[in-house]
């Protein structure tokens, strides 16, 4: 039968219909036999997180430009959707012209977290295409993947052809060039790799193999193919304000998570917390300018309809006309009924007045970060905030009329003691404390929520050496803090010790970690983001049957000189700079803000730094000044 | 002039599978977007003044679609069809623009019956198929279950005097039903549940995803029809 055919019978039966069937306004309407690649962007999860997600629409947008490029979507199926897949033997499909995935040039996945790799050999069997590239020939399609997971590709090594590492705009296109210019002179796939293994922020798995020690750790590795090169730099994009930013983006017909219209304000951090991995890995900080940032909104707004608006970045208020933008922004979306959203901010003073604008009649509620308890931490891992300015903030949040404030820590952070813990307890305590200060003894309706995360140590960052916590110093960890918390308008939450685990092995794991990742994928493994489809018996039967020894991974620490898996992989920051911090942090030491001058992380061998030093001397002043 | 328009419009193909919030904010930021500013309600929560006639069944097709809202300004009916033209889906297509007159309320309040189309795949023949109608239509009662809005439990409920017509006849491989049904606020029947009570009457056995449904008729209050 049809397959069109048997996909309407489909959506006939499964809940939310809508995430199968593209047509959304926006969305990409190409032949695929008039074009000369045929590309789908995978994104390991529903229809709802993945089209929430910029990235897709940055890349959608950037192929589909290109007249020779047809990009089209593919999301993971819901479980009802994929029983009946399963049942009736219908493959996984494009929305956009329900092309089976097999019949593609390019699969090509976003890698955004590690609990999402076994959706990714998931959709890849629904595809009806084998996992493993070795059992891949001509006839099925390159498999790529990229976005900040693969930065360590490893764990997926066995699986993808290509990795993409670094900013996709251009590299990708390229690639996907790259791909028609030898499929024009008659390439085979083994020999497009080896074409592609030279381009910029390319990794071909395949011509590299690792030699173990008897310890277990990677004595070597070896390239299969001379012409690949010993390390892999991502791809860097100099100047964001020249590359395309979609300003006409898809408008999912299902609601999203995000429904909303988003601008990149600008690219990386200059903040250098020594736990975070997108604060290295998108080094520099590449800003746009005011007037493009506007422009952009304007015309997303215009359009699309949306209704609400929202700057993205990984630190809202470090834009360096932050301020300009903002109230511009006020200004504008306020005339346009529309509402503004400024995720990220840290909290200063202007921070307080431009909340307080744009949440002048709903104050929902305050999210602040100081990520751990005491001031030591704080500076063992570089956060850059004191006691004063969590008070001082929430102080003037109270003054101002919040009545919800939600506090995020980690816990597990190296040197951690129980005082850092008893610290976490203390900053809520005296928050509950502020308040009935400030509005009475009664304090009225009022609610700290304090939600601890797991600390899972991720390459490139200066913690990529550290040992995770076992489940059980976890949660001896979690319990204590309960204890301590129980404390009259004081919510505790907390995340789940054994996702954090996995998510820790294959943050560093290495190539045999995949035989993990496949024997979960037998075992039934899929979408483990989701509380509701995580099955830890799965992935306990799939560790016994790989043989995978976890701790080696999580718990274990690792030495300086030791061969890390990702170190295949140049992501721009140098290996010293990153030594160093990791002691830094053991002596307790801070580094500041490169805005007040360079602190050798080596991104300007690169690229030169635009952000470097620019709050050094006279600005630092002029800024001060007009504070006061 | 009271500023409320509606607009009727087609629902067809993948689209179909588009539910009527869903369908509701994309209406609504097309609107928003083509700069037709819509009234809106006063009040704590404010939402626009606009609403379908009657909501559409999830996986239905439709050829008579109706959307009624309310502009801050005058528009022309021409102005609002060319603008909202342009915002469509796949398999969206509007039809027509009219003015709400002044004497009615509003379309959703008026809804009064509807017409389907149900094609269902079977190897009975048009006269089986005309027998058991006649028969399903001389009974007394016509039970039916349905799922009971409070208690989520299907319930038995008589349908009978709901149905205002039914014919039949074999098109093809399909048997072809033409109902007309009670719809709106006062008493509504969904087709599912003379699909599912004809079928069984008939011993028809076609699994429910082998069969389309298609609206094609709304009719209103004193025999309007838009």
């Amino acid at each position: 039968m049809d397959l069109k055919l048997k996909l309407d019978q489909l959506l006939k039966r499964v809940e939310k219909p809508g995430r199968y069937i593209g047509g959304e306004v926006n969305s990409a309407v190409k032949n695929p036999e008039d074009v000369e690649a045929n590309f789908a962007f995978a994104f390991p999860d529903l229809y709802e997180i993945g089209m929430s997600y910029l990235g897709l629409q940055i890349l959608y947008n950037v192929l589909n430009r290109k007249e020779n490029i047809y990009c089209q979507r593919v999301f993971a199926p819901a479980a009802d959707m994929e029983d009946l897949m399963r049942q009736e033997n219908v493959p996984l499909m494009t929305l956009e012209t329900k092309t089976p995935l097999k019949d593609m040039d390019f699969v090509g996945f976003t890698l955004q977290y590690e609990m999402s790799y076994t959706t990714v050999l998931n959709m890849l069997d629904l595809a009806q295409i084998p996992l493993y590239s070795k059992e891949r020939g001509d006839e099925y399609p390159i498999i790529a993947a990229g976005g900040p997971c693969a930065y360590n590709p490893e764990p997926l090594a066995d699986f993808i052809d290509i990795f993409v590492i670094g900013d996709g705009e251009k590299a990708l296109p390229d690639l996907v060039e790259k791909y028609i210019e030898c499929k024009k002179a008659g390439m085979g796939k083994a020999d497009f790799l080896k074409e592609a293994c030279k381009m910029e922020g390319v990794y071909v798995p395949s011509f590299y193999e690792p030699e173990y020690s008897e310890d277990g750790t990677i004595n070597k590795l070896c390239k299969l193919y001379d012409g690949a090169p010993d390390t892999v730099l991502r791809a860097i994009i100099p100047d964001i304000e020249s590359v395309e930013f979609p300003v006409n983006p898809l408008i999912p017909m299902v609601e999203a998570v995000h429904d909303r219209a988003v601008v990149e304000t600008f690219r990386g951090c200059t903040r250098g917390c020594r736990f975070c991995q997108a604060g290295m890995i998108y080094r520099p900080v590449r800003e746009r300018s005011k007037e493009t940032v506007l422009k952009l909104a304007k015309s997303q707004l215009a359009n699309t309809g949306h209704d609400e608006l929202s700057l993205l970045s990984l630190s809202t208020s470090d834009y360096s006309c932050f301020e300009e933008l903002a109230t511009e922004l006020i200004d504008y979306t306020k005339k346009e009924n529309v509402s503004l959203s400024l995720p990220s901010l840290r909290i200063d003073k202007f921070a307080f007045d431009v909340l307080n604008k744009i949440q002048e009649y709903k104050k929902s509620g305050l999210t602040y970060a100081p990520e751990a308890g005491t001031q030591r931490l704080r500076d063992v891992i570089n956060k850059g905030v004191n006691d004063d300015d969590i008070f001082n903030s929430i102080e003037q949040a109270l003054i101002l009329g919040w009545k919800h404030i939600k506090l995020y820590f980690m816990i597990g952070l190296p040197t951690e003691t129980y005082e850092d813990l008893d610290g976490i307890a203390d900053i809520a305590k005296r928050i509950i404390d502020l308040n009935y200060k400030i509005n009475g003894p009664k304090g009225g309706r009022f609610n700290v929520t304090v939600s601890v995360s797991n600390f899972v140590p991720k390459a490139d960052t200066p913690f990529q050496w550290e040992a995770q916590n076992t489940a059980l110093e976890f949660e001896e960890k979690h319990n204590y803090l309960a204890q301590k918390l129980r404390i009259k308008g004081v919510t505790f939450n907390y995340h789940d010790n054994t996702t954090s685990a996995y998510e820790a092995v294959f943050a560093r794991g290495d190539r045999r970690t995949g035989r993990l990742l496949y024997e979960a994928h037998k075992a039934g493994a899929k979408l483990d983001g989701w509380t509701e489809h995580f099955r830890p018996d799965a992935w306990e039967k799939a560790f016994a049957k790989s043989g995978i020894d976890r701790d080696f991974y999580t718990t274990r620490k690792r030495s300086f000189d030791e061969v890390l898996p990702w170190d295949v992989i140049d992501c721009g920051v140098s290996k010293r700079y990153l030594i160093n911090e990791a002691k830094k942090a053991h002596d307790e030491k801070t580094t500041h803000d490169c805005r007040l001058g360079c602190t050798g992380c080596g991104m300007n061998r690169h690229i030169k730094c635009a952000m470097d030093g620019i709050l050094k001397k006279d600005s630092v002043q002029e800024r001060s000044q007009r504070d006061e | 002039m009271n500023n409320r328009y509606a607009i009727k419009f087609s629902k067809d193909g993948y689209v179909k599978y588009t539910s009527h919030l869903d369908l509701l904010r994309m209406f609504k930021r097309a609107f928003k977007k083509t700069g037709l500013a819509l009234k809106y309600s006063q009040g704590f929560n404010p939402h626009p003044k606009m609403g379908f006639a009657q909501p559409l069944s999830l996986g239905y097709s439709s050829r008579c679609e109706l959307i009624e809202f309310e502009t801050q300004m005058p528009h022309t009916t021409g102005e609002i069809l060319e603008k909202m033209r342009g915002e469509m889906p796949e398999g969206i297509k509007l039809l027509s623009c009219f003015e709400l007159a002044e004497e009615i309320k509003s379309l959703a309040a008026d809804a009064d019956a509807a017409e389907y189309k149900i094609w269902i795949p079977t190897d009975l023949d048009e006269e089986k198929l005309q027998d058991a109608m006649k028969s399903y239509l001389e009974k007394q009662e016509i039970t039916a279950l349905k799922r009971q809005k409070k208690t989520k439990k299907m319930e038995p409920v008589n349908i009978r005097h709901m149905i205002r017509k039914l014919e039949i006849s074999k098109v093809g491989q399909f048997a072809m039903i033409k109902a007309l049904l009670d719809c709106g606020s006062k008493s509504n029947c969904s087709p599912e549940l003379v699909i599912s009570s004809f079928c069984q009457h008939s011993g028809i056995d076609t699994p429910r995803y082998d069969m389309e449904v298609e609206r094609i008729n709304l009719f209103f209050v004193n025999k309007l029809q838009y």
